[in-house]
């Protein structure tokens, strides 16, 4: 499956910004066999100063700018065409929950694909006893690693109500599953909240979604700006499978990956220090749309 | 004659020895007596020179020692509770003697640490082949705070990734010493060590030269030329990185700042362009090579690494990954410190250097491997049990860390449950029991336990031990290591050597080629806070004469209401100072002012200058309790009228003419034309009442110039003439210009291939303008726009340099 992408965000900023710098991860990520990117472009306005670009610790593609002039507006806008390979749901091959310790156990290694490393609390998904019991308590039944995994993605489309207003971009896992609401940011740290508190290694994917659904499906939630989702690490044999709890599924053709860490702020699309007094606005408008 | 009066003369008699009262703690391994119940070598010369001194002497000498801390300013800051507060260096007055065969093991044993921590922190952000061959836990990287990832794979310029590193030493019932923690993130105490020097050998200077005693200059020395010399081979400068004047130890990093001749810069001075650090210097943007780095690592960047970071540099990551600053040491080697390291160390250390460790360190149990974590639940009443990932000392972690066996049952089976449940969140270790030392308590000896802190510093020649530290002294009698977490003191540390020591000193040597820094070093932020220190002295001197001339008036005439001083307090309200208090709280607030730029830049102050400052200070708030208006407040003014000449003579004859004080004068003169301009409009105005021309020459100091120079009665043009225009008078409006031209001609860029910078422009145009005035055209109104033509001076000055 073909797709078009094109991202605009932009910055408002009340008082003009002397400088700045920023790392930009929003371009989509090669993922082999899964994903290939045919072309990608970052057009951002007033051209920064300087340009240049490195891959971090989990292998993402960082665009970093150094602003120099006086700006009181920052537009960051991304066009790319990316391929979707075919796609079927992974057969479960996955140990039972009790096992997983033991084959996590066999990984000496803290490369960035290890599990290792997605398995303790991060800066932004602290561990809550209360995710923790939710989750054991909504898998119980589940026979498999994968089996708890999807258990806690249904059960959190179940029991939490897509909201905008309800939340931000600061809000902690323990308070928006205090509120039963969020967005997909949210429901994603509540999810690896609840993997890691059962043992399971889980990290944050930001990415799209395509806009328009298939004919007679539902749109999906969350496409009208850059999404969000969760990968669990299942076992030596299934390794990472990637779980969208917004929308209550495997993520699968239509979501398209810009990168992962262990949470949002591994690859939040724009880290920046700026020099400014004021505060800032943010819009953002995204169109994932099919070719062919 | 009595008795008495013969015992004070000549020398004491001889009465019993101060060690006569000195009794051991039972079981207990003591650094002066030996097992057998003998003195020591050296301490026996050292108690010998006490019972010469006799009680009397000695006592004055421990007051000398403190009173020397005191006068140098030595402080460090300690939170409990909301707001740090600045507290006196406890100095524990006896120093704490090791001989030469205890030192050779020491050092030897820390250098080969020192290579161990290099080659695994080497590894951890290398090629983790530790790990891999299961050397070491992944999860003690992986799930570890202090492993920063944006580090991994960049291998520091240097070629290493530790440069300075201390470690904490006890002495075990065995009598050998045992390693109780690496500090490698930013080890702290160094400065101190040698302020403990100092101290101690003022009070006790015939004792120290009659002991061969090894001195501290020469590690300091060979550590300065190993960064200057990595700094040089990089071209760019040499900087102290600190956290900033909040951070406990602050005192320490401008002192090491200035006794090494290094700048001393905060996140914000630095800027990363290309790649490259630069420091913001009123001279431009100029490379730095070598950062010696007091600040933890993970507020280093705000960009990579802790986004709330508000003091560090963006772009610092970027710089490293660039190749092109030295870190001193590593980002990231604060892992190191993580306690679950130490169960793998001895393991390691056959690994990796092929040999076992030299000094042990305290028995370590991972809970995260399952023998090790029945080990501890099984022994649990006899272990020390805290989080495995902690970096703090046993005896620092005032809340995680607690002997099993003192805690409530209810404790234990919520301990033993938890560590069941996540064994890889904890440790248990051997609880460490230390020797003791004696102490002076009210003028006996006291055993109280002690640990050693050891600093290793790399040099062109590798490891290096400074032949010296500090040893902390524990509160009580106590002594399980972690009885030490409730405060004590701090000892200096001889280490006494079988031959005469070398004298060394910091000065260069003969024939040594003199390196003096260039000019230009100065960073914008501390030429901001020179100018504004200058600035706020000079507002609280004008302030005071104010304020002084009214008081004065009104002990005098005792009705508040009579013109001329609701004229003089309506001028005191425009500089935010209410006549009606007599210590009024806007001249403290000025005075704090200036206490608080110069905090800011400690590094280039004499110690005299800040004492004569926050002795300011200090007198103006205890006036503030307790003296009325009129005579007591024309008194008390006086007094802050000299104490603050005090301050500036020390400053203005001692500090050298350095772009600093280019600055501390300018802020001075600018201040000093705006208040004179001002205060002359004011009281030299037509309406203004009988009196005022009295009262400015007085404010203006210039009472007896007037006399001899215009031998009339005062008038308001003469008195203009002499406190505006007369280019001799050094309170004059024009004085201060004159010198302001100068200043701004001879600062960076000032003048460039003959063109005047913007502000050298104005202040010759300010300048000329006054030198062909009249009296007669100095107007109130005139005046007034010449002060605002200074303040926008200022303007230019800040634009040009500070930003």
């Amino acid at each position: 499956m073909l797709y078009d992408i094109r991202l605009a965000l932009e910055y408002d900023y009340d008082a003009p910004v002397h400088g700045g710098r920023h790392h930009i991860r929003v371009a989509p990520a090669n993922v082999p066999g899964l994903q290939r990117v045919i072309a990608s472009s970052l057009a951002i306005e007033p051209a920064p100063a300087r340009q240049s670009g490195f891959l971090d610790f989990f292998g993402n593609s960082v665009t970093a700018i150094t602003m120099t002039e006086p700006h009181d507006k920052l537009t960051i806008r991304l066009t790319a065409r990316v391929q979707i390979e075919e796609f079927s749901p992974p057969a479960d091959l996955s140990p039972p929950l009790a096992q997983l310790c033991r084959e996590i156990g066999q990984y000496w290694s803290v490369a960035s694909t290890s599990p290792q490393h997605f398995l303790a609390a991060s800066s932004r998904v602290q561990m809550v006893p209360a995710i923790t019991d939710y989750a054991r308590a909504v898998a119980a039944d589940a026979p498999t690693t994968l089996g708890v995994a999807t258990a806690l993605c249904m059960a959190i489309h179940r029991d939490f109500k897509y909201d905008p207003k309800a939340t931000d971009v600061e809000t902690r896992p323990a308070e928006a599953f205090e509120l039963r609401k969020g967005v997909c940011q949210d429901f994603a740290h509540v999810m690896i909240a609840g993997l890691r508190g059962l043992g399971i290694p889980a990290g944050y994917v930001s990415g799209f979604l395509r806009t328009n659904p298939p004919e007679g499906q539902a749109r999906l939630e969350g496409a009208d700006a850059m999404h969000a989702w969760v990968r669990a690490w299942c076992g030596q044999h299934l390794g990472w499978v990637e779980f969208d709890p917004t929308n209550a599924m495997i993520a699968g053709p239509d979501h398209i990956s810009i990168g992962h860490g262990r949470d949002y702020s591994d690859i939040s699309p724009i880290v920046g220090v700026l020099r400014t007094h004021g505060s800032h606005e943010t819009k953002q408008s995204v169109d994932v749309l099919r070719v062919e | 004659m009595s008795s008495r009066n013969q015992q004070t003369r000549g020398k004491p008699p001889a009465g019993p020895s101060i060690i006569a009262d000195y009794r051991l703690l039972p079981g207990v391994p003591d650094e002066m007596i030996d097992p057998s119940g003998a003195i020591r070598p050296g301490w026996d010369k050292l108690m010998a020179a006490f019972d010469a001194l006799g009680p009397s002497e000695l006592a004055a000498r421990v007051e000398r020692a403190d009173q020397y801390l005191r006068d140098a300013g030595v402080f460090y800051r300690k939170y409990d509770g909301a707001e740090g507060k600045e507290r006196a260096w406890p100095l524990a007055h006896i120093p704490l003697l090791i001989d030469e065969a205890d030192w050779v093991q020491i050092s030897s044993g820390l250098t080969q640490r020192a290579e161990l921590l290099e080659a695994i922190v080497a590894d951890i952000y290398g090629n983790n082949t530790l790990v891999q061959e299961g050397l070491l836990p992944p999860e003690l990287i992986a799930q570890n705070s202090e492993f920063l990832r944006p580090l991994v794979g960049i291998r520091p310029v240097s070629g290493h990734y530790l440069h300075f590193c201390a470690f904490e030493l006890g002495r075990g019932p065995d009598g050998s010493w045992w390693v109780l923690g690496d500090r490698t993130q930013a080890p702290s105490g160094a400065g101190f060590a040698l302020e403990n020097r100092v101290a101690t050998t003022r009070a006790l200077s015939e004792i120290y030269a009659s002991l061969n005693i090894n001195r501290l200059a020469g590690f300091f020395r060979g550590f300065r030329d190993a960064l200057f010399n990595q700094a040089q081979r990089d071209g760019g400068r040499v900087g102290i990185l600190t956290p900033g004047q909040l951070n406990e130890t602050y005192f320490e990093h401008a002192y090491i700042a200035r006794y090494l001749g290094l700048m001393l810069l905060e996140g914000e001075d630095l800027v990363v362009e290309d790649g490259k650090v630069m420091v913001r210097t009123v001279a431009g943007l100029k490379p730095v090579s070598v950062l010696w780095r007091r600040l933890d690592a993970s507020f280093a960047d705000p960009l990579e690494l802790r986004y709330d970071s508000h003091i560090g540099t963006p772009g610092m990551v970027e710089a490293l990954r660039a190749g092109s600053i030295s870190m001193i040491n590593a980002l990231g080697t604060g892992i190191m410190e993580t306690r679950a390291l130490a169960a793998f160390m001895p393991r390691l250390c056959k690994h990796l250097l092929g040999t076992g460790l030299e000094l042990p360190e305290i028995a370590t149990w991972w809970c995260g491997q399952g023998a090790e974590r029945e080990f501890v639940l099984d022994n649990f009443d006899q272990l020390m049990i805290g989080p495995a990932f902690s970096t703090q000392l046993p005896f620092d972690d005032l809340r995680g860390t607690a002997l099993g066996a003192s805690m409530t049952a209810e404790q234990k089976a919520e301990l033993k449950s938890r560590i069941a449940n996540d064994g890889g969140a904890y440790v248990g270790q051997e609880p460490v029991r230390l020797s003791t030392a004696p102490v002076y308590v009210d003028g006996k000896l006291e055993p109280r336990p002690i640990t050693l802190r050891v600093y290793a510093a790399r040099t062109e020649e590798g490891w290096t031990i400074m032949p010296g530290g500090f040893a902390r002294v524990g509160s009580t009698t106590d002594t399980t290591a972690l009885a030490m977490q409730r405060g004590g003191q701090a000892a200096d540390v001889w280490v006494l050597s079988s031959k005469p020591v070398e004298q060394v000193s910091l000065l260069p040597r003969e024939g040594e080629k003199l390196v003096r820094n260039a000019p230009g070093n100065l960073p914008s932020r501390a030429a901001d806070n020179l100018i504004w220190l200058g600035r706020y002295a000079e507002r609280c001197e004008a302030s005071v004469r104010i304020l002084r001339a009214y008081n004065a008036r009104l002990a005098e005439l005792s009705k508040p209401d009579l013109p001329i001083l609701t004229h003089c307090a309506a001028l005191l309200e425009t500089l935010d100072v209410d006549a009606a208090e007599a210590m009024p709280q806007g001249l403290l607030a000025s005075i704090d002012s200036a206490v608080h730029s110069a905090g800011q830049i400690r590094d280039r102050f004499s110690p005299d200058g800040w004492l004569a400052l926050t002795d300011l200070q200090k007198t103006a708030q205890r006036f503030a309790a307790r003296i009325d208006t009129g005579d007591d407040a024309t008194r008390a003014m006086t007094v802050l009228l000299r104490k603050l000449a005090g301050f500036s003579g020390l400053v203005h004859e001692n500090m050298y003419r350095f772009a600093g004080w280019r600055f501390l004068e300018l802020g001075r003169r600018l201040e000093r034309a705006i208040q004179m301009a001002r205060v002359t409009a004011w009281l030299s105005a037509p309406d203004a009442p009988d009196g005022s021309v009295e009262m400015l020459l007085e404010i203006g100091d210039s009472v007896m110039s007037h006399r001899r120079r215009y031998s009339v009665t005062a008038g308001a043009l003469s008195a203009v003439d002499l406190l505006v225009l007369d280019p001799l008078n050094p309170r004059s409006v024009l004085f201060q210009l004159a010198e302001l031209r100068d200043q701004i001609e001879a600062l960076p860029g000032g003048i460039d291939d003959e063109q005047l910078s913007p502000a050298a422009k104005l202040a010759l145009e300010i300048h000329t303008d006054l030198v062909i005035a009249e009296a007669s055209d100095m107007t109130p109104v005139r005046l007034d726009r010449l002060a605002d033509d200074v303040g926008m001076l200022s303007s230019l000055i800040a634009a040009a340099y500070f930003t």
